[in-house]
């Protein structure tokens, strides 16, 4: 399935061969899991998100207006559905429990560790305590490096009111690293 | 005006560093789990061939065909013909409550109705051709076989009753054990990717939705 672009890939699925979704799959899943992995703060949660999101993609590629851009429109999946799971977080009050063992010794670790963990682990502690909207922002636009128009596209968000979702999001995160960072 | 927008430059470029400082680290790539592409793929393949068919692929059962159904469930059911699906709705608190279709609850209420009562909503499937219908969920986590419809007396009518909370349930059909069947008949989910599930909504008693 590597030669083929995503379009190809799409049209291969709506016509029957759907084991062709698996090509979409490989191609887009590490991607994916990054932006999940960060706006849930849990790696099982972030699978269960995107196993959702990716279902969601399959049975709605009809819906898919621009094939050639099938990454960008699964990747708005995906952030709907990070939404979705970290709502239900909040409701169910956990903690992040991205520093247990037992669910790190779960899954598959990340291919770098390019960062002091103890810094990494007070960076997703603070980013945890921000609200969803704060933090999925944040993540979007400083770590996903999109710009405020392609955000506001994807979350039907004005970009005046994302400039202030990020602004605070990046004061509460100073307020909380303080001490790490020395400001 | 000068030394304020300065001042407000200053604090931009000071929130840019910082954000990159704090961002740097996040940026670090992330795998999906090695079983993710399989798990995913299984619920693929079981779905697929309903949402795809590929071309040329003939229906083998009278679900494929489009049909309008003008009728009653509880008229289709005396037929025994004709209706994809029915859900019928019992309270095992308060009396009897017959679905009309999918989803749409016409519901007789009883004065004695709690409002958390749990309802046994009764599903119904109507193929004579089927060895073997199963019922997935929301509710069973998705699990195939943990719901087994039985025949319940007419010819290729299959039946099977569920205790569902009030609110709303995304379900579907396994036929044969293999063929995923949507209900064609019940509500559709209405998200933005036009994603088409099968939706019952289990009202509380005395509301009129849930």
């Amino acid at each position: 399935m590597t030669g083929f672009s995503d379009a190809e890939l799409v049209a291969l699925v709506l016509n029957g061969n759907v084991d062709s979704f698996s090509g979409l799959v490989r191609r887009h899943q590490d991607s994916c899991a990054r932006f999940a992995v960060r706006m849930l703060g849990s790696r099982v949660d972030a699978d269960d998100a995107l196993q959702s999101a990716f279902m969601r993609a399959f049975r709605g590629l009809r819906g898919c207006k621009d094939p050639e851009h099938f990454g960008g429109w699964l990747y708005q999946i995906v952030v709907n559905e990070c939404r979705t799971y970290a709502s239900r977080q909040r409701r169910r009050e956990q903690r992040f429990p991205s520093s247990s063992a037992a669910i790190e010794g779960a899954v598959a670790p990340g291919s770098e560790q390019e960062v002091d963990p103890d810094v990494g682990g007070h960076i997703e502690r603070a980013l945890s305590t921000l609200p969803t909207d704060q933090r999925e922002a944040f993540l979007l636009k400083h770590v996903e490096e999109l710009t405020y128009e392609e955000i506001s596209e994807m979350t039907g968000v004005s970009i005046s009111a994302l400039k202030m979702r990020v602004k605070r999001a990046c004061d509460a995160l100073r307020g909380q690293l303080e001490g790490v960072y020395n400001g | 005006m000068a030394d304020s927008f300065e001042a407000g430059d200053r604090e931009a470029m000071d929130d840019q560093a910082f954000a990159e400082r704090i961002a740097a680290p996040l940026r670090a790539p992330e795998q999906a789990h090695p079983s993710f592409e399989k798990r995913l793929m299984d619920r693929v393949r079981m779905e697929g061939p309903a949402l795809y068919p590929a071309p040329g692929a003939s229906p083998t059962s009278w679900w494929w065909t489009k049909r309008v159904f003008e009728m009653s469930p509880m008229k289709a059911l005396a037929v025994a013909a004709g209706v994809a699906a029915i859900v019928g709705l019992s309270g095992i608190a308060v009396g009897t409550r017959i679905g009309n279709r999918g989803g749409e609850v016409a519901r007789a209420i009883s004065p004695t109705a709690k409002p958390d009562t749990i309802q046994l909503v009764r599903f119904v499937f109507v193929d004579a051709r089927a060895s073997s219908v199963e019922l997935v969920g929301e509710f069973n986590e998705w699990t195939k076989g943990s719901t087994v419809l039985r025949l319940s007396g007419a010819p290729g009518v299959w039946a099977a009753s569920v205790p569902l909370t009030p609110g709303r349930h995304e379900y579907a059909f396994i036929v044969n054990g293999t063929r995923w069947v949507a209900d064609p008949l019940a509500v559709k989910s209405s998200d933005d990717f036009g994603t088409e599930s099968s939706v019952i909504r289990v009202v509380k008693p005395g509301n009129s939705e849930t």
